[in-house]
């Protein structure tokens, strides 16, 4: 199958990619990372696969289970249904890049602290998104988190200490903008 | 391993802060002495946070799924795309030249299903029949997933279509399509599996199964004031654990390393060696972690086979995962079930009569039983069982959580919520009457029912369908047995080092269920360290045998082997560092870090420098699961079945709005007892996990095919549903603590008695609140619409 | 997925000018957020030859909220419409769908342009099997319709068009080059079909554009209800918009649309006339819905979303007083 060419071939056309696999270079985690991938390729494909980043899992691959989240410009995005070319002028944050100078992000800690987590598939996405809302609204009420969350499966059930942990993780970040 | 000689020893026994007794047991020598109860103990008993919390929650803990090695080809399965079929060729030659191809695989036999007892009925197929939409046929392996996928696409299969059946209750007629074409057996293999032998089969109907009948059904039914029947149903569910199956597969010249998304290293070993003809030493399997499995996650399966098969005709490791779709089809499922349920009792409760006539379908495998509850749980001297394995064109099922018992329990605790109704008892008074077996776990329901009903507020509840308007609350309870298993092997291996380094190995895994931290409390106690100072090592098969985790057998069967291993390194570290400290080795306690004279204990070392003092370089102790103190009622392969079972009474508060069928679970009260609990939390979030999958089984869950083509509708996550965040109740845990008397820790498991009562505990509420039973799950909008209009 | 040529279009006018060389055998497909496009690509579907990325357009995303009504860019996330002060006050049931809607994550991406061009959402339709045989039989029709089922059960997926339709919107169509027009969303959805590749009207090279609903006049009522099995997140059994134009406390018109009980969205027409001149009680609610579900269709297997619908429809009308 073949396309009538936007433009003449052997010329490298601005905004023009594929289908074989060109160097693409993505931000993520406050560092630029470039890579050979094809227009196909999911932006969790290309951290997982290009950049080795394995911590964004795939459990679904349809944006269903919410495994695959990810902030981008710190908003949380399924990168399973996200095309790597659709993030370039985009700032990437996935769980290797939410902790700050090896400190544990509040939800990290929290987590932790009320095992909020089983076999531990679901446990980036999730943290993802319950730290997206914790920064964004720390006087978030415990329906905010189960609408945060709405998208996630966890097939463990572990549900009820993710909502105390983030709930706790709140209570954390308001009590530390307080001291500030 | 030698029986060691007995001694007597007199151990406390029963539910802690209600009625401890002093029992006596015939102990192996050297077995540890009984540890107090969790209250006078360091560290076990304790909250312990999760020790592998901090790789999960920063993204580095490496499931199969992220195992990435250098050279690593990505292999696709190409799946049935029709329910029944012959398959005439399969030609695979454009496909191995397709670019990126190193390896094309055709499978040989299929695994995980039921097979003729007389293999010359098909011994003339080229290939193994279909027998299932989506069951696979073979593999390629390429240099990319793309790669792969699009050589997928030019393997030529030609199929002879053969008539199919997808229903059970059409499976069960005489005229149906037969799935096999003559008598089956499933045979357990090194994977698991398997159903009883030489049953007989006519046309799909494989059975009876007559396990459990006693006395005398009709002089029962004679002796019954009233009788009460129903016909229930349950639906298949399929397992969904967020990993899907997969296996990096490295053969590399003799030796083959598998990493494996497994519940047991063990079995995709032993299955890897039986199938490929490989000394077991020249195996390794890993799983450092796995996402999820209930059950369905043993030995290698179809996928692994040809993994395993395109490693080692490419030369280089493959990785194989199944898609979500093939997750959902092809590798396990809960059986559905078609459930007529008879009991007769006495005006005071006392039961006189079961039978019970089962069917249910695990596609194209054998094992669709529905638990052992009806002859096990209360008393009853006439009891009738038949149960039928019904085949369907549809992907085979494997063992989900608390196996044919959860199916069971939501039949025949609604039919006993019956006989209360209509004898007007309240249904805990009845509970009491019948629940009366000299065992455990029936001690652990009395009290269970009296706290439960205390949390709940049972008192609070009304006569049924008492709420007028259309939104109607109610309460309902129902309790779970589930069988005390021991694995009949484990062994822990402890390593000290002389800078006080310790670590612990077993070939057991943690797949979520906390099972490296209460390995580590365990032997934290007996050194007297915190849990943090032990470094657990499980998931490999090269490490010393330990259990599966499934059954939930492994903290029973794990914990007391360490604890031996734990003491056996006590004692040689106490027996070197006595002379340190003037005393006598028997005289010394490990606490707090310390070693310490018992009568004072100002004359201590620090572990590690004791271990230096006393010139230690290396130890290395094992230490082995004995059996139960007071033996096992029965032994079944890897099985050994105490007499005492793991109990559980769940209490559920549902809200039905019964104009549009929506019924809300509000709040579960879980009470539960499974021995000494190691780490309360921990218990606690398994206890969440199998009640969340019971609301979701009770409400949700139904895989749903497509009758003309066998297809599975819904192999997806939005349209195969399951209990998210708004679903999730408030859930109230409550542990009792449980002395046995049984081993050196008296642990238990408690996995699967989470999830068993839970939909018949949600069924029992909703007849509380409407007046009308639920026959048919799960209970969506349409099912339960019917449900309030029935008669 | 395989792979395909990647086209950052700069303008409509060139987006327009790519989409129209698409064939049947190099389809050149329009991408928006992607959550349609994507799904359909991975199960194979759809295999485009090209896409044409409409997010490099920089028009396409604004929302403007004027006296003279609303205009919603074709590229206006389902997140910014669910957080956008405006709308959330003068178009409520349209922030609501939005808000119930999918996953937050998708919503961060899914626009509203995609959103109306989606493909249905049933089973078969979504499996690439039954694309490939002669024609699915629906043996499994528990989520179709249940209204003017006899050629087609399928059902259109946009809960949004629900509310956008009881208010009248309108979508802007342009083939580039000045070209354009402007057709009433009633009339852009066609009922879903296997056998063609999309459910609208939109032609071969042709760009939705924008969204455009009339101003809301003061005395105007509105609700939203979307009834699901699970609340997480679910395909609706039916979702009901009830748009209401009152006078003191009588209404003087009324738009009720049914979502997911037909092929396209439905005006329960026989339900507004009922309402039309009365209070809005118990009674008159009643009465509009059992109206509304009198002239259902049902199928042996999806009969349970008459009730259901009927107390839904009564429901959302009570809502909206």
């Amino acid at each position: 199958m073949s396309v009538a060419p936007h433009h003449p071939p052997g010329r490298e056309a601005p905004g023009t990619f594929g289908p074989e696999p060109q160097p693409l270079s993505l931000l993520v985690n406050g560092e630029v990372h470039t890579a050979l991938a094809d227009p196909a390729t999911t932006l969790v494909e290309f951290l997982r696969d290009a950049l080795g980043l394995t911590g964004t899992k795939i459990g679904c691959d349809r944006g269903a289970c919410s495994a695959c989240t990810v902030w981008i410009d710190g908003e949380v995005a399924a990168s399973c249904m996200t095309l790597a070319l659709d993030v370039r002028e985009r700032s990437i944050t996935t769980i290797e890049g939410l902790s700050r100078e090896g400190e544990l992000h509040p939800v990290q800690r929290a987590f932790i602290e009320h095992d909020a987590l089983q076999c531990g598939f679901c446990t980036p996405g999730m943290v993802m998104s319950c730290a997206q809302l914790v920064d964004s609204n720390p006087d978030c009420t415990l329906e905010d988190v189960k609408t945060a969350i709405s998208g996630h499966l966890c097939r463990c059930g572990t549900y009820p200490n993710i909502f105390k942990a983030t709930l706790a993780a709140a209570e954390m970040t308001r009590a530390a903008g307080k001291k500030k | 391993m030698s029986s060691d000689s007995l001694e007597q020893r007199t151990l406390s026994a029963g539910i802690v802060g209600d009625a401890l007794k002093q029992v006596t047991r015939n102990v192996p020598r050297g077995e540890p002495p009984a540890w107090p109860t969790n209250a006078e103990l360091q560290v076990v008993g304790k909250d312990v946070k999760r020790m592998d919390a901090l790789d999960k929650v920063t993204g580095r803990a490496r499931y199969t799924f992220d195992v990435q090695l250098p050279g690593m080809l990505y292999a696709r399965t190409l799946n049935s795309t029709v329910p029944h079929a012959r398959i005439k060729s399969i030609d695979t030659s454009q496909a191995e030249k397709s670019p990126g191809v190193r390896a094309v695989h055709v499978l040989e036999r299929l695994l995980q299903a039921a097979e003729l007892r007389d293999p010359g009925e098909e011994a003339n197929e080229p290939y193994p029949v279909i027998r299932f939409a989506g069951q696979p046929i073979a593999a390629v392996a390429a240099t990319s997933a793309r790669a792969a996928e699009a050589a997928l696409d030019l393997i030529r299969v030609e199929y002879e279509p053969i008539d199919h059946v997808t229903e059970l209750e059409d499976a069960m007629q005489a005229t149906s399509p037969p799935v096999f074409p003559g008598p089956t057996e499933h045979h357990a293999t090194a994977g698991g599996g398997g159903a009883a032998k030489g049953l007989p089969q006519k046309g799909n109907l494989r059975g009876p199964s007559k396990g459990g009948s006693r006395g005398d059904l009709e002089r029962g039914f004679k002796e019954a004031d009233v009788v009460v029947e129903g016909e229930y149903r349950t639906q298949v569910q399929t397992h969904t654990p967020l990993e899907p199956h997969g296996v990096v597969a490295d053969w590399r010249d003799d030796e083959l390393t598998i990493y494996a998304s497994t519940q047991h290293v063990l079995s995709v070993r032993d299955e890897a060696a039986d199938i490929f003809q490989l000394p077991k030493e020249k195996i390794r399997a890993i799983s450092d972690y796995t996402g999820g499995g209930f059950g369905a996650k043993y030995g290698i399966g179809n996928y692994g086979t040809l993994a395993i098969h395109l490693s080692r005709k490419a030369r280089a490791p493959v990785r194989l995962v199944l898609d979500r779709r093939e997750e959902h089809v092809s590798v396990g499922n809960r059986p559905s079930s078609l459930q007529r349920l008879k009991i007769g009792a006495k005006r005071d409760g006392s039961l006189t009569a079961i039978e019970l006539r089962s069917f249910g379908t695990g596609g194209v495998a054998a094992g669709a039983g529905v638990g052992s509850c009806h002859h096990s749980m209360y008393s009853c001297p006439n009891v009738s069982i038949e149960h039928y394995d019904v085949f369907t064109n549809a992907g085979p099922c494997a063992a989900f959580r608390g196996p044919g018992q959860t199916q069971g329990i939501f039949a025949f605790e609604q039919a006993i919520d019956a006989v209360a109704a209509r004898l007007g008892m309240d249904p805990i008074a009845l509970r009491d009457k019948i629940d009366t077996r000299d065992a455990d776990d029936v001690r652990a329901r009395a009290a269970e029912r009296r706290i439960g009903a205390e949390k709940i507020g049972w008192s609070r509840r009304r006569a049924s369908g008492s709420d007028t308007g259309p939104i109607k609350r109610g309460i309902g309870m129902a309790q779970s047995m589930w069988p005390y298993i021991v694995n009949s092997y484990t062994t822990c291996e402890i390593r000290i080092q002389g800078d006080g380094t310790v670590e612990a190995f077993c070939g057991t895994q943690d797949i979520g269920t906390g099972t490296r931290t209460v390995f580590a409390q365990v032997v934290a106690e007996e050194l007297g360290l915190r849990a943090e100072d032990v470094r657990v090592h499980v998931g490999d098969s090269r490490f010393p045998p330990g259990p599966p985790s499934g059954g939930s057998r492994v903290t029973s069967s794990l914990t007391p082997a360490a604890r031996n291993a734990a003491h056996a390194a006590a004692r040689d570290i106490a027996s070197r560092v006595a002379p340190l400290l003037n005393a006598n080795a028997d005289d010394l306690i490990f606490r707090n870090g310390r070693i310490e004279r018992r009568d004072d204990s100002k004359t201590s070392l620090g572990f590690a420098e004791a271990l230096r003092r006393a010139g230690i370089e290396t130890l290395v102790h094992r230490g082995d699961r004995r059996d139960d103190y007071e033996g096992y009622a029965r032994k079944a392969g890897e099985l050994n079945i105490s007499p005492h079972a793991i109990g559980g009474v769940q209490f559920a508060e549902v809200c039905v709005d019964t104009q549009t069928g929506a019924v809300k679970v509000e709040r579960v009260v879980a009470v539960h007892d499974c021995g000494r609990p190691i780490n309360p939390k921990l218990v606690e979030s398994q206890i969440f996990g199998g009640v969340i999958q019971g609301v979701s089984y009770a409400l949700y869950e139904d895989r749903r095919l497509d009758g003309p083509t066998g297809v599975q509708l819904n192999a997806n996550i939005d349209q195969y549903k399951i209990v998210g965040s708004r679903e999730t109740p408030q859930i109230e845990v409550h542990l009792i603590e449980l002395l046995g008397g049984q081993s050196s820790t008296d642990a238990r498991g408690v996995a699967e008695p989470a999830n068993v009562a839970t939909a018949a505990a949600i069924a029992n509420a909703f007849f509380n609140a409407t007046g009308k039973r639920i026959y048919t799950l799960p209970m969506t909008p349409a099912n339960v619409l019917a449900a309030l209009r029935a008669e | 997925m395989r792979s395909f040529e990647w086209v950052d279009a700069k303008s409509v006018d060139e987006a327009a000018s790519l989409l129209a060389t698409t064939s049947a055998t190099a389809p050149v497909i329009a991408k928006a957020g992607g959550m349609d496009l994507l799904d359909l690509m991975k199960e194979g579907i759809v295999q485009p030859a090209r896409i044409v990325n409409l997010k490099s357009i920089p028009s396409l995303g604004d929302v403007r909220l004027e006296m003279s009504g609303m205009q919603l860019g074709a590229l206006v996330t389902l997140a910014q419409i669910e957080r956008h002060n405006g709308i959330r006050s003068h178009y409520r049931a349209l922030a609501e769908a939005a808000f119930h809607a999918a996953t937050p994550q998708v919503r961060n991406a899914a626009t509203i342009g995609g959103n109306l061009l989606q493909r249905p959402r049933c089973w078969y339709f979504r499996n690439e099997h039954f694309h490939r045989i002669a024609e699915a039989d629906h043996s499994e029709h528990q989520h179709h319709a249940i209204f003017e089922n006899q050629q087609t059960v399928m059902v259109h997926a946009s809960t949004l068009a629900t509310p956008l339709v009881a208010y009248e919107a309108s979508v802007h169509l342009t083939l580039g080059k000045g070209s354009s027009r402007t057709v009433a969303l009633k009339d852009f959805l066609l009922p879903p079909s296997m056998q063609r590749d999309r459910d609208t009207i939109i032609a071969d090279g042709e760009i939705l554009t924008q969204i455009t609903v009339p101003p809301i006049q003061p005395g105007t009522r509105c609700a939203y209800h979307k009834q699901t099995e699970r609340d997480s997140y679910d395909w609706p059994i039916c979702d009901v918009a009830v748009v209401l134009q009152m006078n003191a406390d009588v209404v003087a018109s009324a738009k009720i649309v049914l979502g997911w009980v037909a092929p396209v969205p439905r005006r329960a027409v026989e339900s507004e006339e009922i309402l039309v001149g009365r209070r809005i009680d118990e009674l008159s609610a009643s009465e509009a819905a059992a109206a509304a579900v009198r002239s259902a269709t049902p199928l042996p297997k999806n009969a349970y979303k008459v009730p259901i619908l009927e107390a839904v429809i009564k429901r959302t009308i009570l809502a909206a007083r």
